[in-house]
């Protein structure tokens, strides 16, 4: 279910009422019954692959800490997957009159549920000292493995065989129909996180199998983040504090500034975007290439941010505080600052179990660019299973470097000088590399070929004339710049409380009609495809 | 406690505010609003003192009259339904209203009122010929033409959308939401957004029927529409024993050759004529223009200036008068 869909309102209506009507025990299984409701209604086959992910690092977690659960607990869980499955499947065959379809499905689940507490036991046999690491790196290796068959497998194998084209060899396979679990890629990423959490000591293992679920599929933010911490989310959904009117204040606000980043902001931009870069391949004029990358800059902004804004709300409402995931990211003094503003959850997650991994800041100065390139490879990589997006990272990573060895751009970035042109003079550098990015990784969703085009297209100056369609841009981003601006000191738009009453009255109406004027386009959200 | 969203509720107060005014205040300015000219009233208001008022054929206004129900003895009243081409440069410059005044100066008591409505195809027109038999006329006029079907079609389905009571559908109920939709959509989307742009990929229903505009076979479909609404136009007339005037469309072109403009019979011109019996006549444009010099007569291609409209004026007089006479004639005899 997408939180434009016109059910996501009487669903977040209804839990938050139940929700508070509840005693604390009642409030956790809730939120896991609304969250995996809130899942199923993608793809109910799919849930059983987040219940895996949720088993491995809940018994890994405790392992990890070196905790063994009893042996019935070991056997049951990893069975829930399959017994989802077969439900679905009885379902399904009860329905239709016909004969179960998801028999690999079916039978890679019982494999699970069979293996898992062999090697569980397995683990528990070696040494206790190392033992932490192994559960750790088998935890690791099972979420991997999940990611990697469901996102990247056939973009390895086309990969793979095109590559081996160039020497002479050809391969040929049929390619698998793998459909891309909605959230696949964020869930896998905070389920992990937690159980490096637990083997660096920052947080103690969850006990409770059904508050876990509830910390991994928690619905606000499980199909696309923002991705949250254990230490972080686990014990608000643990201990929610009494109701508060507050809750709902903030959660409308966000709620509503979500509305109009998403509907309003992006999905109109995506016109001009969608355009450019999917019916013309990239293949057009000057003024439409320079339009077209413009308005997706702010479609992406707007889609995410929005997607994050509505998540935050959604949470709101529960009492629950997720964490800010972008702070005004077109204003950033250079690409340091940028990553310190744009998806903050994914940035921090790569710096905190990737980069830092890697040796971080340590080593010679060689060490330290190879560690944020591999890092920005690694993050273009989680954007798409698509050689665009690996340049789209790569290309992030050069900047990062171009700064870092560069004094002149490093002085730029600097926020700690006084020279009043420094400010905006770094922030248009970096809004127009930002820019061009942005390009790259739109081509990412079409062909490479669509780049190159787009490239070109700077070239040609004869063709339809995009000065209306600038005029329709600039309707669809003054509005969100002219909220920034009143927002500049919170680096958030939802932040307006400090203004009078009467002015919040008139953006909240604005704000509102401006939403309800552009309701019926029905884009979804960029970062479900991730 | 109610302080802390005292905001969100002065909002939510102003809203249901001037939902509730505009609802009431504006009773006769919204109705029919969101119906695109497919209204059933067709925008034509009866007040309680017996007089007419042409307010609002749905997204469109008509020519602002009114006028008595009860039409007076020894009084022919005409009423002309069609769309930009009649509706004129003004109410006063358009052949409606001096057709009237001709009339009137010949001896014949008249009143002509003005249905043309910009945009209208025949789907429409026949909506507002049918409320114009009941405002007692005495002659009608339907102006015919073949160039507004694809916009009768799109305002059908934007009549139709937002219709049912689904959820999704709610904050389109409100008249503020909706018009608000409205003015996005015809002054910001339309105007803004090329063609190619806006027909990339079904953005939603309405969208869809745009995209299939560019199918070969509309255009056929469409001839045969107006075919068939035009006769059921006439038949509707014919039945309420009402004389009707049909006026076939005439298109001013340059040509190519040479970048002198001329006039180009329509396919109309024969099918009007193929409607012709007793009680219905035609008075094709094109012999009315032939001989008469067409740019300073013409604003574009369909549409005239006002001695053009004069002009047409003067032939539909000269061919109703005696009409116009037997029919006052017939009145008197028949009270």
């Amino acid at each position: 279910m997408s939180f434009t869909s016109w059910l996501y309102p009487f669903l977040l209506g209804s839990t938050t009422l139940l929700y508070w009507l509840l005693p604390q025990r009642g409030r956790v299984l809730l939120l896991l019954g609304v969250s995996y409701v809130f899942y199923a209604t993608w793809d109910p086959r799919f849930l059983a692959l987040l219940i895996a992910s949720t088993v491995v690092d809940f018994l890994g977690g405790l392992a990890i800490a070196g905790e063994r659960r009893p042996w019935y607990e070991v056997i049951i869980l990893p069975w829930i997957p399959a017994l989802w499955l077969t439900l679905h499947q009885a379902s399904f065959v009860w329905a239709n009159s016909g004969k179960p379809t998801g028999v690999t499905s079916f039978a890679t689940a019982i494999i699970f549920a069979i293996l898992y507490p062999f090697f569980y036991n397995q683990i528990f046999q070696i040494a206790e000292k190392s033992r932490p690491r192994v559960f750790l790196i088998f935890g690791i290796i099972l979420q991997l493995t999940l990611l990697g068959y469901f996102k990247y497998f056939n973009f390895f194998c086309e990969s793979l065989s095109s590559g081996l084209q160039l020497f002479g060899t050809s391969l040929s396979w049929t390619m698998l129909r793998i459909i891309l679990p909605v959230g696949i890629s964020f869930y896998t990423f905070q389920s992990m996180a937690y159980a490096i959490d637990v083997y660096r000591g920052k947080i103690t293992p969850c006990r409770n199998f059904t508050l876990f679920a509830a910390f991994v599929s928690f619905f606000p933010q499980l199909v696309a983040g923002p991705i949250e911490r254990g230490a972080h989310l686990l014990p608000q959904i643990e201990n929610t504090p009494s109701f508060k009117i507050d809750y709902l204040r903030r959660g409308m606000r966000y709620v509503l500034v979500g509305y109009f980043l998403k509907i309003y902001v992006a999905d109109n931009c995506a016109i001009l975007a969608d355009y450019v870069f999917h019916v013309t391949k990239g293949a057009t004029t000057a003024p439409w290439a320079l339009l077209g990358v413009v308005a997706f800059t702010f479609q992406i902004y707007g889609d995410f941010a929005g997607y994050t804004s509505i998540a935050r709300g959604s949470a709101a409402f529960l009492g629950i505080d997720l964490i800010q995931n972008f702070r005004f990211p077109y204003i950033s003094r250079g690409p340091s600052d940028f990553w310190n503003r744009w998806h903050i959850s994914l940035s921090t997650w790569f710096r905190d179990y990737v980069y830092i991994p890697l040796g971080g800041n340590r080593g010679t100065r060689a060490e330290v660019l190879r560690n944020l390139i591999m890092t920005m490879f690694l993050a273009g990589l989680w954007h798409g299973a698509g050689w665009m997006f690996v340049l789209w990272g790569l290309y992030h990573g050069l900047l990062l470097v171009v700064y870092r060895v560069t004094p002149p751009l490093r002085n730029l970035e600097d926020s700690t000088a006084s020279l009043w042109w420094r400010r905006p003079v770094s922030a248009l550098l970096m809004f127009i590399l930002v820019v061009f990015g942005w390009a790259i990784f739109r081509c990412g969703e079409e062909t490479p070929a669509a780049f190159i085009s787009w490239l070109y297209s700077f070239g040609n100056f004869s063709g339809l004339s995009a000065s209306k369609p600038f005029v329709w841009l600039l309707i669809h981003v003054v509005p969100l710049l002219l909220l920034q601006s009143l927002t500049t000191s919170e680096c958030d738009e939802a932040r307006i409380e400090y203004l009078p009453q009467w002015a919040r009255c008139i953006i909240y109406i604005i704000l509102f009609l401006l939403v309800a004027s552009s309701a019926v386009t029905d884009q979804e959200f960029i970062y479900f495809q991730f | 406690m109610l302080r802390s969203i005292s905001s969100f509720l002065i909002c939510v107060a102003l809203l249901l505010a001037t939902e509730v005014s505009v609802r009431y205040f504006l009773a006769d300015n919204v109705s029919g609003r969101f119906q695109y000219g497919y209204s059933p009233t067709a925008g034509v208001v009866y007040e309680s003192d017996g007089t007419v008022k042409l307010v609002r054929a749905g997204g469109r206004t008509y020519r602002p009259q009114s006028f008595k129900l009860k039409r007076d003895p020894g009084t022919i009243r005409i009423f002309t339904v069609g769309d930009s081409v009649p509706r004129g440069p003004s109410l006063k410059g358009a052949y409606p209203y001096i057709l009237g005044q001709i009339l009137n100066e010949k001896g014949i008591k008249t009143e002509s009122f003005n249905l043309g409505t910009a945009g209208y195809g025949v789907r429409r027109c026949h909506v507002v010929l049918k409320q114009a038999l009941t405002l007692h006329p005495s002659l009608i006029i339907l102006h015919v033409n073949d160039s507004n079907e694809y916009e009768d079609e799109r305002e059908w389905n934007r009549s139709q959308e937002f219709k049912s009571w689904a959820p999704k559908n709610w904050l389109m109920k409100s008249f503020i939401i909706r018009r608000l939709y409205e003015i996005k959509t015809e002054q910001i989307f339309w105007p803004l957004l090329p063609d190619v742009v806006r027909n990339q990929k079904d953005l939603n229903d309405f969208d869809a029927k745009l995209a299939a505009l560019y199918n070969a076979d509309k255009e056929k479909q469409w001839d045969a529409l107006v075919r068939q609404e035009t006769e059921k136009s006439v038949e509707t007339v014919v039945a309420a024993h009402i004389p009707l005037i049909l006026i076939s469309r005439v298109t001013a072109r340059i040509l190519p050759q040479d970048g002198t403009p001329h006039l180009e019979k329509s396919w109309l011109n024969d099918f009007c004529e193929s409607l012709v019996r007793p009680g219905v006549y035609h008075i094709p444009m094109y012999e009315v223009f032939k001989d008469q010099p067409v740019l300073p007569l013409f604003a574009d291609s369909a549409h005239m200036h006002e001695p053009g409209h004069k002009i047409l004026a003067e032939a539909i007089a000269a061919r109703i008068e005696p009409l116009a006479r037997e029919i006052i004639a017939l009145q008197e005899k028949t009270p």
